[in-house]
C-alpha cells in the first residue's frame, strides 16, 4: 500500500528499556514481545493496548543482561512506561526492567541509552553463608548459586 | 528536593542482598532503601560509600497474634530505625494502628485482613503509616490483581478522607522487582493514584528514618528540644 504522507503519519517515541534477570535466563525477542503485550493488556485492557503499541524494535539479551528499544505512540508514554513496569517474568524467569530515557526516533534513542553493554560473566568461587560455592561475577556484580537457585550480591558481600 | 526511597526483603527471606539492592536503587534513582529483614548481613557505611545510597535498618515483624507482636515490639524497636508491623488480618491491623512503636502497617489488605475508618483515623493519631503494597499490582495477573486494586482502592478513600499518613512500596523480594520511581508513578496513575500520592508516599520513608535517627540521637530530649552548648551532664 502507498505509505501516507508524512502530516498525516502517527507520530512515535522510543522507550529504551534496560533487562535483567538470572544468569541462566535465555530471553529472546519473540517472548519478550509476548511478555510485554499481556502486560499491556493486562495493565490497559485490550483498546489501552491497543493505543500505546509497544512493538518491540531492538532486542538484545545475553548472559542476564540486555536492553530494549520498545516504539509507542506519541502521548502515551506514561502508559507505555506503567505496562513495561508490570513485566516481572518472562518464560518464569524473574526480570527487572527500567525505562533508561525517551527518544523521538530510534537512533537517537540507541545513540543515548543503548549500547552500555558490559563484559560477560567470569566464572568463580565464593564463600557464601558459610559455604564454598560456584559463582557468576561481573564487574561488581555476583550471582552466587545456591541450592534454591540464585542469590544476587556485589564485590562488598564478599571483602 | 525530594528524596525517593524504597523498602526491600533482602537476603536471607529475599534473593538479593542488601549491598545489590543499593546498587541497583542507586542506578533506578533512589536516596535510599529500608531494609525489612532482620537477619540480613549489611554495613550500610560501605554501600553508601560506595553507592551513594542511604540504607535505613528496619525490621519487619511477621507474627501471627497481637501478643506476639507484642513481644517483638518491645525486643526489637531498640535494635532498628524503622520497626513495620505485617498486617494482614484484622486483629493484627488493629493492633499495629493503635501501637505508638509500631513506624509502618504493612500490607494491611493482604490475606483476610482488612481495613475501615476506625483503624484510618486510629492510625493517624497514633502516627503509624500505613503502606501501599503494590507488589501485586506489578506481578500478579487475573483474580488476584483484581482484588489487589479493589483493595487499594478502598484503602486509598479512606486514606485520603481522614488523611492517614501512608508510604508506598513495590515490595521487592529480589533487586530484580525493584521499579524506578518514575516507573512507580506511572502505574500509581494508570490504577487512580496521583503522582503526588506516589512521590509522596516514596519521600515518607526517608522522612521517617530521619525523624527516627534524630529520636535516637543523644542530644535530643523531646520533638524541638536539644541538648545544647550550655547542657551538661
Amino acid at each position: 500500500m502507498k505509505h501516507l504522507p508524512k502530516h498525516i503519519r502517527p507520530r512515535w517515541r522510543y522507550l529504551a528499556v534496560g533487562i535483567e534477570s538470572t544468569p541462566d535466563a535465555t530471553i529472546d525477542r519473540g517472548a519478550f514481545q509476548r511478555e510485554l503485550w499481556y502486560a499491556a493488556g493486562n495493565l490497559l485492557g485490550d483498546p489501552g493496548s491497543a493505543d500505546v503499541d509497544l512493538t518491540v524494535y531492538i532486542f538484545q539479551f545475553e548472559d542476564g543482561c540486555g536492553e530494549a528499544i520498545v516504539r509507542v505512540r506519541r502521548g502515551e508514554t506514561d502508559r507505555g512506561r506503567a505496562a513495561v513496569a508490570c513485566l516481572s517474568e518472562v518464560d518464569g524467569e524473574p526480570v527487572g526492567v527500567v525505562v533508561r530515557g525517551i527518544s523521538g526516533t530510534v537512533r537517537a534513542c540507541e545513540e543515548s541509552y543503548l549500547g552500555r553493554r558490559t563484559g560477560a560473566f567470569e566464572q568463580r568461587q565464593v564463600v557464601f553463608a558459610d559455604a564454598q560455592r560456584s559463582a557468576f561475577s561481573r564487574e561488581d556484580a555476583v550471582e552466587v548459586s545456591v541450592p534454591a537457585g540464585f542469590v544476587s550480591a556485589t564485590e562488598l558481600d564478599f571483602e | 528536593m525530594t528524596e525517593h526511597y524504597e523498602s526491600v526483603t533482602a537476603y536471607p527471606d529475599g534473593s538479593s542482598t542488601v549491598s545489590r539492592y543499593a546498587k541497583t536503587a542507586a542506578n533506578y534513582g533512589y536516596d535510599g532503601i529500608v531494609v525489612r529483614t532482620r537477619d540480613a548481613d549489611y554495613d550500610a557505611e560501605a554501600i553508601a560509600r560506595e553507592y551513594d545510597v542511604d540504607v535505613v535498618s528496619g525490621i519487619e515483624i511477621v507474627a501471627e497474634t497481637p501478643d506476639s507482636i507484642a513481644g517483638s515490639v518491645g525486643n526489637f524497636r531498640e535494635n532498628c530505625t524503622l520497626l513495620l508491623v505485617r498486617g494482614g488480618t484484622n486483629a493484627r491491623n488493629r493492633y499495629a494502628v493503635e501501637t505508638d512503636r509500631v513506624d509502618v502497617l504493612t500490607q494491611p489488605m493482604a490475606g483476610d485482613g482488612n481495613f475501615n475508618h476506625v483503624l484510618a483515623r486510629a492510625a493517624k493519631i497514633h502516627g503509624v503509616r500505613i503502606e501501599f503494597d503494590f507488589g501485586p499490582v506489578l506481578r500478579q495477573t487475573g483474580g488476584k490483581r483484581v482484588q489487589a486494586l479493589r483493595d487499594l482502592r478502598k484503602l486509598r478513600e479512606l486514606v485520603e478522607y481522614y488523611e492517614t499518613p501512608y508510604v508506598v512500596s513495590a515490595s521487592p523480594t529480589t533487586h530484580l522487582w525493584l521499579r524506578a520511581p518514575r516507573e512507580l508513578i506511572a502505574v500509581g496513575e494508570q490504577i487512580g493514584f496521583s503522582a503526588s500520592q506516589i512521590t509522596e508516599g516514596l519521600v515518607e520513608w526517608g522522612r521517617l528514618a530521619e525523624r527516627n535517627r534524630e529520636r535516637a540521637d543523644e542530644s535530643f530530649i523531646e520533638p524541638g528540644v536539644t541538648r545544647g552548648k550550655y547542657e551538661t551532664e
